[in-house]
């Protein structure tokens, strides 16, 4: 009798231990390349849970490219599905294309108004992705651009314009290397910028309506783009260009501005290469924060995303750190930063020229249109 | 891969055959006696259905049903429009991969059964495994950087002189996918054949030896002929792995013309389009499906020859 009281009193005891706030794991799952899972677990996690306690993050990566997006898709899908009270998944991030079948399917909740850092966006982007409507479910994390890079040495003009480049390959054979559509996204970025170039149809790929009778002037496009092919290198994907820029197999070729950056910061790249965005334009995209709608602690993940958002966050995580254009707009972040930050983002692309020439994607219609008629054309 | 195949049906069970067993109906005892061996492969059976039948069946069904449920060959068609190169050049792709390797598992296995030197033999023996430990994965990342243009191979042979540095050129096409495939399965055809070649009896070796055959003849006329089903039998499996290899093409070449795999995964990847990659799933199934036919053929020979 005694040594059971004994052993409750030890159990109570255990339990007034305990902090008062039950321990919480916000479950956050990142499309993208290694470096979002990194900065979530190494930057935005550790800062979070600080002032958080009692609150631990967990990031998984779902991996590269639209790929990623998809199997965060799946996963909610399967558990509305299931018709499950609770999701497992707190915040998500994922690209345009995911965001906005998501958002058609029910699977998200708004909550932009929710929180303070919601009035800081003002792209374009933060409504509209691909031309599906997202506005209220989405804030952007953060811009990235596609840009050539090319090495100063080998290059002492860069050209200006698609129609530049495509006399500059005639020649220079063998100089500019792209990643075709099947090696990730920087690859499929140019053939979109090339489509948009060539095609005299770049305004109404970006903002629609969809009309399906264009099929025929993509594919004239398209034929182009297999002359140019014969005079360029297939890189096998978007690390793949940027290691033979390295390496000096190639001069020239289209890559993502951050993975640049931090290529270079890591000493992975040649110094001397620089960027340059052509006229008229390469695509960029953002990746966007979304909630789950049935997210087991959504207060929670509306709270971290507040903090994301927030433009301290965005100043030394998002800019100084990843080398990544700001989700929220710039006014905000800029004065969080001294010039030299700032500046680096800019060295090579002006915000001018990232304002005339940095292109939203095409529509989703079009997207898929463009994939399959470089499938259907230029691989054949 | 055993050579006994299926458990015998003769075979008594260990306990409960007896004598009371004897007395009862030819039929029923011969069920009594099954009852243990089902039990055991009941297991077996039921992971292979639910996670091995059931997926392809599914896959089969996705591949020929239209968005409406109806029936359509419309997937096929379209998997047959973008990429009829891509089969075409992963059956050439594996076709050459598998010759190569069945030259360079027979000319390992060869040395290290008529090999003259122990201590090459010793050596040759302990380096030849290495690659069967290394994953399709990492084999593609390593190669990805040997064979660039200005790759280690190509700094190799400028540094010995070999070639010019301006004739340096990328392997990273098809070729860097052949050389990817045989470096990994070689070492797995070699350690098949060169067992079977170390269970041959050493008797007409030598007798050919003294009669004065060099080795090449006497692998080519005496060994090779007598592991020949052994070599075919490692081919065909190789074959088949090499035909579901996703990283190695992913890594080393990505565009056009590549494997068929490379296309299943951007179907779903890019366009969430399982129908048109479930049709190229069963269309790769069909290729390996010939290369199945051949082994079990083999297989059963031997079981009905009793090897």
């Amino acid at each position: 009798m005694k040594s059971r009281m004994l052993l409750s009193v030890a159990v109570l005891g255990l339990f007034a231990a305990t902090p008062a706030v039950a321990q919480t794991t916000l479950n956050v799952v990142t499309a993208g390349d290694q470096n979002m899972v990194d900065y979530v677990n190494n930057y935005l996690g550790p800062r979070f849970e600080k002032m958080n306690p009692g609150v631990q993050v967990r990031a998984v990566g779902t991996g590269p490219g639209d790929s990623g997006s998809q199997k965060i898709y799946e996963k909610l899908s399967a558990q509305q599905k299931a018709g499950a009270a609770t999701w497992d998944v707190d915040v998500a991030v994922v690209h345009q294309r995911g965001a906005a079948t998501m958002v058609g399917d029910k699977l998200l909740m708004p909550y932009r108004n929710d929180i303070a850092a919601g009035k800081l966006v003002s792209r374009d982007t933060a409504k509209n992705a691909l031309g599906a409507d997202v506005d209220g479910y989405v804030l952007p994390m953060f811009h990235s651009q596609i840009a050539f890079a090319y090495n100063p040495d080998l290059v002492k003009a860069p050209p200006k314009s698609f129609g530049e480049l495509a006399e500059w390959v005639k020649k220079n054979p063998k100089q500019f290397g792209y990643n075709g559509v099947k090696g990730g996204m920087s690859g499929v970025g140019f053939v979109m910028g090339w489509v948009a170039a060539n095609s005299g149809m770049g305004d109404k790929l970006e903002k629609g309506p969809y009309d399906p009778a264009a099929k025929a002037t993509i594919e004239k496009s398209l034929t182009s783009l297999k002359d140019f092919n014969q005079y360029v290198v297939m890189t096998p994907g978007n690390a793949g260009t940027l290691d033979m820029l390295n390496r000096g197999e190639i001069a020239m070729g289209p890559v993502w501005v951050d993975m640049f950056y931090t290529w270079m910061a890591d000493g992975k790249m040649n110094p001397k290469v620089k960027l340059e965005l052509p006229s008229p334009g390469l695509p960029g995209q953002p990746m966007y924060y979304v909630i789950p709608a049935k997210a087991a602690n959504a207060a929670m993940a509306k709270k971290f995303i507040d903090f994301a958002e927030s433009p301290e966050v965005q100043a030394d995580g998002i800019v100084k750190q990843f080398n990544w254009y700001p989700g929220i707009d710039p006014q905000y972040v800029q004065s969080k930063l001294e010039p030299a930050a700032w500046n680096k983002l800019f060295t090579d692309i002006s915000p001018a020229t990232l304002a005339k020439n940095g292109r939203p994607f095409p529509l989703s219609q079009y997207f898929t249109d463009i994939v399959e008629g470089y499938e259907r054309v230029v691989l054949k | 891969m055993s050579s006994k195949g299926p458990p015998r049906a003769a075979h008594p069970a260990p306990s409960g055959g007896g004598g009371s067993a004897a007395a009862k109906p030819q039929a029923w005892r011969s069920l009594s006696t099954y009852w243990p061996a089902l039990a055991l492969v009941t297991p077996a059976l039921v992971v292979v259905g639910v996670f091995f039948v059931v997926p392809l069946l599914l896959s089969a069904i996705g591949a020929f049903r239209a968005a409406d449920g109806g029936f359509t060959l419309a997937h096929f068609e379209k998997s047959l429009e973008l990429y009829t190169r891509d089969l075409v050049f992963t059956l050439g792709i594996v076709a050459l991969s598998t010759v190569l390797i069945a030259l360079v598992a027979t000319a390992i296995a060869g040395y290290l059964t008529l090999g003259e030197s122990p201590r090459a033999v010793a050596v040759l023996r302990w380096l030849y495994r290495w690659p069967l430990f290394i994953p399709f994965v990492v084999t593609g990342q390593v190669m990805r950087t040997f064979l660039a243009k200005n790759g280690m191979l190509n700094h190799a042979l400028i540094g010995t002189g070999l070639i010019e540095p301006i004739s340096a050129q990328s392997m990273l096409d098809w070729r860097g996918i052949v050389i990817a495939f045989v470096w990994k399965q070689a070492p797995f055809v070699t350690l098949l054949v060169a067992g079977a070649m170390a269970a041959l009896a050493r008797e007409h070796i030598e007798a050919a030896r003294n009669l004065g055959a060099p080795r090449w003849r006497v692998l080519v006329e005496i060994v090779l002929p007598q592991v020949r089903g052994t070599l075919l039998v490692g081919l065909v499996l190789s074959f088949v792995t090499m035909l579901s290899v996703l990283s190695v093409p992913l890594m080393i070449n990505p565009n056009s013309p590549t494997m068929i795999t490379v296309d299943v995964a951007y179907r779903i990847n890019t366009f969430a389009d399982y129908a048109v990659a479930n049709a190229l799933c069963l269309l790769s199934l069909l290729v390996a499906a010939f290369g199945a036919a051949f082994y079990l053929r083999h297989a059963v020979r031997r079981a009905e020859s009793g090897a």
